[in-house]
């Protein structure tokens, strides 16, 4: 990737962000936790980036057909980046979305095994 | 009211399938021919145009929905919205394939990433699987025009997919300024028991008047008098008792659409010898879909149970269009067609090899390859089934590798048949072989005469390839109109083809003819 593009930022903001986070929930990044990701992270106007940790590949974070792709199971250890407007705001905010199961915990749904 | 009734008025055309209709008119939309095929920015505006629409339909049945439903498709929704979906497909259309085979290939490349690894993840696949059959509905959306059950379609010609899209058990009819009698919708007409008239030229008529059809006659009535009709004639042909082993021949089925199966008694033939994929999923969606595919043919080799099933691979191109997919044209007659536009597609080729290597794992199937001029294209394919024959091993899926034959309807394979070394047997398609011997189209009615009466070149050329099949050991049978023709019978059996493929409706008729030649 080349230098960045000049961004709108408020002085003193941090235009870079990296972090690494746990994937914790039941079977990984599938359907809704990377639509919870993805939609996260499509409300950021810096570019983000996810890798598997001891991966050198970077897929793009606001991509969920990459995301997917990626197949990220429980217990990798998701490397994410970003660079732009509000980048760190971005990944500290991934990074918790990840820590906290992406919310489904709260949902209703099948809190105690019930079957599908 | 105080208008005088019209006194009724016949007009004559040709007769192109038998029975007679009275119905309310249903007039076709003139389209204007499509000049050429479309370009590439029209498939990318297509494209992102279904894939809008699909978005939409999903957003609107996701508002409505409770919540884990909700969950999937925003789901599917998402991935609708990434540009990433769609830049493969987008790709391919840059390359000049087609919006629908483009964004196929393209899903089909997306599943087999997310598939690969047959855990969790391989069931988001089916979502996947999901939202390709609803992008592909929305492309082929924008060109189908289903018409009221029960009227009389007039129009100057009709595509034979919108015949096979449309309901036909409220009965009505067919009337056509054009069109021919030997033509791949008269032919489903004939089949499907729908009465069917062509080359009227100009009919006076709009939308909703009523209008009688006589396709016996090759008449249409205008304001007829007639008030009601006997129920349209039923598909099913009169029981005609079965004279145990027919003396000479051997009859089989062609099959076109699954409801021909309800019309076909398994019992009195000796299996199917034909069905018309392309007739059998008329949809893009159907025909990009590998499940789809197994599942008819699962149907019908379930319905023959035991009994020997040909299936052609998809014949499309030339005057068989496939909306979304394929723009059918009278000038690719000589074209990208059959097995030709098969290799120029081999990823749609691909698709349908899997789902027939499937197929075989279930009862005795052999595959057809239409429009065949060189054995190297027979070479070609037969290397693609092997390739997908190991794909499915390694994925450890069950099937069976059936035998290849080759429809024989161009002249220069037609003359040939010692070179096709891999081909295990031959089925000659009468129809098509006619009109390329007679450089007469099939469904032009200006050179019907010649398409005709090219006859005597046709019977030569089939005892050429009766007596070369004989030689180098290869069964070789007959499909299309002429093994059909009590007429034409005793010719044929004379030079030594006694396997003949019909549809359902005319089994009873040949049955007949062969308990009189015998």
């Amino acid at each position: 990737m080349s230098e960045l593009t000049p961004f709108l930022g408020r002085p003193g903001t941090a235009h870079r962000g990296q972090a690494v986070v746990e994937v914790t929930h039941g079977i990984g990044l599938h359907a809704r936790p990377s639509v919870a990701f993805t939609r996260l992270a499509k409300s950021f106007p810096c570019t983000i980036e996810v890798a598997v940790d001891g991966s050198n590949e970077w897929f793009n974070g606001k991509s969920i057909v990459k995301i997917i792709g990626a197949r990220i199971r429980r217990g990798t250890r998701l490397r994410i980046r970003a660079e732009g407007s509000r980048a760190e705001e971005a990944v500290a905010a991934l990074s918790e979305l990840v820590r906290r199961n992406f919310d489904e915990d709260r949902k209703n749904g099948r809190p105690d095994g019930r079957p599908a | 009211m105080g208008v005088p009734m019209a006194a009724p008025r016949d007009l004559r055309g040709r007769p192109a399938a038998p029975g007679r209709a009275l119905g309310a008119v249903h007039r076709a939309e003139e389209r204007p021919l499509p000049s050429g095929p479309p370009g590439e920015s029209d498939a990318r505006a297509a494209l992102e145009a279904a894939a809008a629409l699909a978005a939409g339909e999903l957003k609107a049945l996701s508002e409505r929905s409770d919540e884990e439903s909700a969950g999937i498709l925003d789901f599917q929704i998402e991935l609708l919205l990434d540009g990433e979906l769609l830049a493969p497909a987008l790709e391919r259309i840059g390359k000049g394939e087609g919006a629908a085979l483009a964004f196929a290939a393209a899903m089909n490349a997306h599943m087999d990433t997310i598939a690969g690894g047959g855990d969790a993840f391989a069931l988001r696949a089916a979502d996947l699987a999901d939202l390709k059959s609803r992008v592909l509905d929305a492309l082929a959306g924008r060109t189908r025009a289903d018409f009221p059950q029960g009227t009389v379609y007039v129009g100057r010609d009709m595509p034979p997919s919108l015949f096979l899209a449309h309901d036909w058990s409220g009965g009505g009819g067919i009337a056509l300024s054009a069109g021919s009698a030997a033509s791949h919708v008269a032919m489903l007409a004939r089949s499907r028991g729908v009465p069917m008239v062509v080359g009227l030229g100009a009919l006076p008529v709009e939308s909703g008047d009523r209008l009688l059809v006589d396709g016996s006659e090759g008449v249409v009535r205008l304001d007829p008098e007639e008030r009601l009709l006997s129920p349209p004639p039923s598909v099913v042909a009169a029981p005609v008792p079965y004279a145990g082993v027919a003396p000479r021949a051997r009859l089989f089925a062609n099959i076109d659409t699954l409801a021909d199966l309800d019309t076909l008694d398994p019992a009195l033939v000796e299996g199917v010898g034909l069905v018309r994929t392309e007739f059998l999923l008329p949809s893009a969606a159907e025909v990009l879909d590998e499940e789809c595919h197994l599942a008819r043919y699962r149907r019908i080799l379930d319905r023959l149970a035991g009994r020997p099933v040909t299936l052609r691979l998809l014949d499309v191109g030339g005057d068989k269009a496939l909306p979304g997919l394929v723009e059918g044209s009278p000038a690719s007659v000589l074209g990208e067609r059959g097995v030709r536009f098969l290799i120029a597609h081999p990823d749609l080729a691909r698709l349908q090899a899997r789902a027939l290597l499937r197929a075989a794992a279930h009862g005795p199937v052999s595959v057809l390859l239409p429009m065949v001029t060189l054995p190297a294209e027979l070479v070609a394919m037969a290397q693609l089934f092997d390739e997908e024959a190991a794909r499915l091993e390694r994925q450890g899926i069950a099937f069976a590798r059936p035998p290849l034959g080759i429809m024989v309807e161009v002249p220069a394979s037609a003359f040939t048949l010692d070179l096709f070394t891999q081909a295990a047997f031959f089925s000659v398609g009468t129809n098509d072989l006619m009109q390329y011997l007679a450089a007469a189209a099939r469904d032009n009615p200006a050179v019907a005469h010649l398409y005709a009466g090219a006859e005597t070149a046709m019977f030569r050329l089939l005892e050429h390839i009766a007596t070369t099949a004989r030689a180098i050991g290869r069964p070789v049978s007959l499909c299309g109109d002429l093994a059909a023709e009590p007429a034409a019978l005793s010719r044929l059996l004379d030079i030594g083809l006694h396997d003949l493929s019909v549809a359902p409706s005319r089994l009873a008729g040949l049955r007949a003819a062969l308990a009189g030649d015998a």
